[in-house]
């Protein structure tokens, strides 16, 4: 197994960026990212991810704030276009240009992401940060073995180990995520899709990171491999103990998962809250209305009912609250003025003036 | 009763020629239904990817013919027709395509293919009365047409140009739509739509509709019945609500019971025993589903289970209610 030892300027600088608590041998990875913190396992403020274009800044995703705890799975949904991608691509510091990081703050256990450089963020995706995206079939080197290509990320990240060692830790994540062994040995085009999946998970967590971006994870799979691939992800979560941030638009993959919804409509996050409270209160008249959208099993529905009109083009966004053209409970204000994020409780924000205590609205729930 | 469209014994193999038997690919394996004349119905054709649903939509559709077995239209044998038939057959029958952005032609507007349809049925004598079909139809799929009317197909949205292909179906007024899982490439939200504006077609003028999907969700909500395939074979047939809220045979069971339903009760967490995924399971001479099969018999392994007639409403091909009458598959309506 060649090191990665091509030439010596690369290995300096490696060693150069490296921050010293990275850990170098599978020994310390095993206990690496185990301890016990105070702070939030990622904490996001006021995050901006702008896009120049000729017909304008597209505010892709304007203004976001929020904070997951160790272990918490948050989900991210809303329509196609509204920057729930943009966003987890931002978090990883992958925004590819015209797009770029406008303002605020990426928290990683503390450490601010944002003003990191190249080495610096490559370092730190995989070992504490990781992504798992929707095409695992893509994501896979098709010339390469499994194994191999878990050993890269590990090497990358300047493990030095034997590779008996190597080899024992990948067949742990594999078994972790309930593969067999032998599947190390084996080329992508040999596995199915939900197998790749799998590996993409075990790859994503071979270095235990303290958060998982999991973009769209299952969507071009069946329902029944569906459930068994999540069900993994929710296994190594619970093992590992890193936050989750699942980015998806099905609304019953999201209640069946995640500890907290937030619900993104043209690039800000307007409602944010507990499972149980986004699907039996929604308060945003967008949320509501994306909950009633959704066909369930329990009855038959007389009809069916959609989200009228289509989300605002993000070069032109309306003044006041970008929902407004949209909302059914819209009023004089909302066209003029945009509402702030309000606190119902501590885990629960919206952004609407319908619950604003300092507007006044006909159909205002505070009072 | 009469039957619109039927399937009688259709088998479809794709593959071994004349040097190659042996790798041969079953994609649909003896398979009869019908779609009565009587009253208009919404069947849904439901199965996983790889269960020969969409090979199914083009065997109805006459775009393939069977390798074995017909399929009757009015009475007709659709591989034999004459052409004023076949014509007539053309314009009844019609597809809605999954893909609402490669049926359209980038450099023609979009209601071009609304005016293409027209054109070739010959089914207005001016260009007002054309014109004043086009915006009809498209009113009554919940467009407003001078919206939709001289933009591109790029200046539209998703949602928007698979109802203009609702609305170009309509237009040729069709006795059957077949819609081959429209909506999985569209935003949940204009999901609820586009189904409604099928369903307005169904219960308003009278059209029979086919929904081919993988979403046992939407197909519950807007179908009369449903036949569940797996690798090729029908496993359960009858009317959704029983077949979904009271699945019978393993392979619906586990369907049904993988779909994440939007609760807070979850009825999804783990302890389930992990069941073989589709593409994990290999040939078997009996049951296709037996080595996926929780309830797996030993004949399973051997035997091919007919479809038995559990009650009035539903047929299941599992040996687990051999008790019941074998099914009359003449009278199986879909």
């Amino acid at each position: 197994m060649a090191l990665n030892t091509s030439t010596t300027s690369s290995v300096e600088r490696l060693e150069r960026s490296r921050s010293s608590e990275l850990p170098t041998t599978i020994d310390e990875l095993r206990s690496w990212g185990k301890g016990e913190s105070s702070l939030p396992a990622i904490d996001v403020k006021n995050l901006k991810v702008y896009y120049d274009s000729e017909a304008g800044t597209v505010k892709a995703v304007d203004d976001v704030s929020f904070a997951l705890q160790q272990g918490e799975r948050l989900a991210l949904v809303g329509e196609s276009g509204c920057g729930k991608t943009t966003l987890g691509m931002a978090l990883m510091k992958l925004t590819k240009a015209p797009g770029y990081i406008d303002g605020g703050q990426i928290l990683l256990d503390g450490r601010d992401l944002v003003p990191l450089n190249d080495e610096e963020m490559r370092l730190a995706r995989l070992a504490e940060i990781a992504l798992v995206t929707q095409s695992a079939m893509n994501a896979l080197n098709p010339v390469m073995r499994i194994e191999d290509q878990i050993f890269d990320g590990l090497i990358d990240h300047g493990i030095r180990d034997s590779k008996e060692n190597l080899r024992n830790h990948v067949y742990d994540l594999l078994r972790r995520v309930g593969l067999r062994e032998n599947v190390g040995k084996m080329y992508p085009h040999e596995l199915s899709g939900g197998m790749k999946q799998r590996v993409a998970i075990a790859t994503g967590t071979s270095m235990n990171p303290k958060v998982i971006v999991a973009d769209e994870p299952t969507s071009a799979l069946d329902v029944v491999v569906q459930r068994q691939v999540m069900m993994t992800l929710s296994r190594v979560q619970r093992d590992t103990g890193a936050a989750v941030i699942l980015i998806g638009h099905d609304m019953g993959l999201v209640a069946q998962f995640a500890d907290r919804i937030g619900v993104m409509y043209a690039g800000k996050l307007v409602d944010i809250g507990s499972v149980q409270q986004i699907i039996e209160e929604p308060k945003h008249p967008y949320t509501k209305l994306l909950i009633n959208s959704v066909p369930d099993l329990e009855e038959k529905r007389e009809r069916l009912t959609g989200i009228p009109g289509i989300p605002p083009p993000l070069v032109d966004l309306p003044p006041g609250c970008v929902f407004a053209p949209r909302c059914p409970s819209v009023e004089d204000i909302c066209n003029v003025l945009e509402p702030g994020d309000t606190d119902l409780d501590d885990n629960r924000h919206v952004m609407c003036h319908l619950f604003d205590p300092d507007v006044t609205m006909a159909g205002s729930e505070v009072g | 009763m009469a039957n619109l469209l039927e399937l009688q014994n259709v088998t479809k193999i794709f593959g071994g020629g004349l040097f190659n038997r042996s790798n041969v690919t079953v994609a649909v394996d003896d398979v009869t239904f019908a779609i009565s004349s009587d009253r208009p119905s919404i069947t849904a054709v439901a199965g996983e990817s790889g269960s020969g649903k969409t090979t199914l939509a083009r065997l109805l559709l006459g775009v393939i013919k069977p390798t074995f077995g017909n399929v009757i239209y009015d009475g007709q044998d659709v591989s034999r027709m004459s052409g004023n038939d076949r014509r007539t057959f053309r314009r009844e029958v019609q597809p809605i395509f999954q893909d609402p952005f490669e049926v359209y032609n980038p450099f023609y507007k979009a209601d071009h293919l609304l005016h293409v349809a027209i054109e070739k049925f010959g089914l207005a004598d001016s260009r007002d009365e054309r014109v004043q079909l086009i915006r009809d139809a498209l009113e009554t799929v919940g467009l407003r047409p001078d919206e939709m009317l001289g933009r591109y197909p790029h200046q539209l949205s998703g949602g928007q140009r698979q109802r203009m292909m609702v609305a170009r179906a309509l237009l040729l007024k069709p006795r059957i739509i077949l819609a081959d899982e429209p909506v999985s490439m569209v935003d949940a939200s204009l999901r609820a739509t586009i189904l409604e504006s099928i369903r307005t077609l169904n219960r308003d003028l009278g059209i029979s509709v086919v929904y081919v999907t993988h979403d046992l969700t939407t197909a519950y909500q807007i179908c009369d019945d449903i036949l569940v395939m797996y690798k090729g074979s029908v496993v359960e047939q009858g009317s959704v609500e029983r077949v979904i809220r009271d699945p019978k045979h393993p392979y619906t069971r586990l369907l049904v019971e993988s779909i994440p339903q939007m609760r807070t009760d979850r009825g999804w967490d783990e302890g389930t025993d992990e069941v073989l995924s589709i593409d994990e399971s290999g040939e078997t001479t009996g049951c296709k589903f037996a080595d996926r099969c929780p309830q797996v018999m030993d004949r399973c392994h051997s035997e091919h289970p007919t479809p038995f007639q559990i009650d009035d409403d539903r047929v299941a091909s599992c040996y687990l209610y051999d008790e019941s009458p074998i099914a009359n598959r003449s009278t199986v309506a879909g």
